[in-house]
């Protein structure tokens, strides 16, 4: 599977959700097929609750992993 | 219409720039712009806020970028795929629902949902069946009103039971309307484990219990019969003697007319005992059936022939109406013991009868064949009809009959994979009906 990797450290709220929302929207066919998933690197802690807040209801499924000083965000087809 | 507007719009522009100087104009623009700049901001925070963030801040996005980055756009994209993915899972939950409804309403049992008041939530179609028929507008009704037909509680709960004490309950028997049910009661928890109602499950076994019922008589019956059949065997030698020394006595010539009445009342006495015994043995004897392909209309003659002087006794009157039937598998002396046995009883039913009448009746039905004797006696009343059957059911005066004729015939019939009952009602006479399989089943 191909991962995409937006990394976003740096940014905070809203920008960070708005540009992981436009990422999403342009790789939706890929994603939703389950060919590609979206990976967000991410230093801004309430991304966390956000991003996986509006993706979930898009029907996506996400997964939140702690790294070494961020946050990395997956977000993939729902299984 | 659309044009015309058109027309005004423009026009109203026109008269805009037309009636402000050139700097008066530029000003009002850039007022213009800004508005339009905080309208569009206004309009994506709020957007914002449905996504669940925050507003943006000014050195976030700048006027500039609000345009081209175009968060309108993505918002209202992710909104679509929302949407979509709602009305998918709705899809799939009218689909579960409907599974479930199905279900709900084919399984056996009856359930209902009751809420901690007792009043009827839900309850599925077999429940209806079982304990509700006429009662229209059941949910929210009390469930002992519709289910037990009263006004309160009843001192047995099970519902209640599982409300107060948090915790499944089983009534291993009950009765409700007439029939016989298992209750079970479990809880109903909303999803932080708190009490909300009751889910009901009746299992209805009243056919369950009656056939336990009969198997039990059956069971008992067999005992006596067992028992009875040792007690006969050990009788018959003595009853033989008394019978024996009996007749000797007799045969010695130096006996008064008293002495000679009297003997003969002891042979004639230890002789019906002897009968009794005979019969028991046959009711219990498991002898092995020795079939081969018998003529049932042959049969029935064979016997109705043997007893022509019993209807001449009695003045009794036989129509037969014998159909085609094929042969059928069975043990000839045995068939022809059951026919005796009925036509004796239609006989004896008929004894003072002006007009005594026994119709005989042979019919092919698929693959079995079916008798009917039928008389026009008093009838059996509606008491005895379950009884009949039974060993040492008689309602002969004492010496007359063994009580065991029907018993044996019920016996017969039965190890040929057949069936035999009876139809009557008082002052109506009786028709037995057998009905035997062409051929036997071979278990």
């Amino acid at each position: 599977m191909n991962n995409i990797i937006l990394d976003i450290r740096g940014q905070i709220c809203p920008a960070c959700l708005l540009i992981s929302l436009k990422e999403l929207n342009n790789n939706r066919e890929s994603i939703k097929k389950g060919e590609a998933s979206l990976v967000v690197l991410t230093d801004h802690r309430d991304a966390t609750r956000t991003i996986p807040n509006a993706v979930t209801a898009m029907g996506y499924s996400v997964n939140v992993e702690k790294k070494d000083g961020y946050y990395e965000i997956t977000i993939k087809k729902e299984r | 219409m659309r044009s015309r507007l058109k027309k005004r719009d423009r026009k109203k522009v026109r008269i805009g720039g037309k009636s402000n100087s050139r700097s008066k104009g530029k000003v009002r623009d850039e007022k213009s712009v800004k508005l339009l700049y905080k309208y569009i901001r206004d309009k994506v925070n709020q957007l914002l806020e449905i996504m669940g963030t925050k507003p943006l801040r000014e050195e976030e996005l700048d006027e500039k970028s609000i345009i081209e980055f175009d968060p309108i756009g993505i918002i209202a994209e992710s909104f679509k795929e929302i949407l979509e993915h709602l009305r998918e899972k709705n899809l799939q939950l009218q689909q579960a629902r409907d599974y479930l409804q199905a279900v709900f309403d084919a399984v056996g049992v009856g359930i209902s949902i009751v809420d901690k008041d007792l009043r009827i939530i839900k309850c599925n179609e077999r429940q209806k069946e079982l304990l509700v028929r006429d009662i229209k507008d059941i949910e929210g009704r009390h469930c002992y009103e519709v289910y037990c037909g009263i006004d309160s509680p009843p001192l047995i709960c099970p519902a209640i039971e599982t409300i107060e004490r948090n915790r499944e309950v089983f009534l291993k028997e009950v009765t409700k309307k007439g029939r016989i049910f298992q209750i079970n009661t479990s809880p109903l928890r909303d999803r932080n484990g708190n009490i909300t109602g009751v889910i009901e499950v009746s299992v209805d076994i009243t056919d369950k219990k009656k056939t336990e019922e009969a198997l039990y008589q059956a069971e008992k019956l067999a005992a006596v019969g067992r028992l009875a059949a040792g007690i006969a065997h050990e009788l018959n030698n003595p009853l033989g003697n008394i019978i024996g020394y009996a007749k000797l006595l007799l045969q010695s010539g130096n006996l008064g007319d008293w002495e000679r009445e009297k003997l003969s009342v002891i042979i004639e006495q230890a002789q019906k005992g002897s009968d009794i015994i005979r019969g028991l043995l046959e009711f219990s004897h498991q002898r092995p059936l020795e079939l081969r392909e018998v003529n049932i209309n042959n049969s029935i003659e064979r016997v109705l022939s043997s007893m022509e002087s019993l209807f001449k006794i009695g003045n009794i009157r036989v129509k037969k109406e014998f159909n085609l039937i094929p042969p059928v598998m069975a043990d000839e002396k045995q068939i022809e013991q059951v026919f005796y046995n009925i036509i004796l009883n239609a006989v004896q039913a008929l004894e003072g009868r002006s007009e005594g009448c026994i119709e005989i009746n042979t019919m092919n039905l698929n693959s079995s064949v079916q008798v009917s004797i039928k008389d026009n006696g008093p009838g059996i009343p509606k008491e005895h009809l379950s009884l009949i059957f039974d060993p040492f059911f008689t309602t002969k005066p004492p010496g007359k009959g063994t009580g065991l004729g029907l018993s044996i015939c019920s016996e017969i019939i039965k190890k040929h994979g057949g069936s035999i009952w009876v139809e009557s009602r008082p002052g109506e006479g009786a028709v037995f009906n057998i009905l035997l399989p062409l051929r036997m089943s071979l278990d």
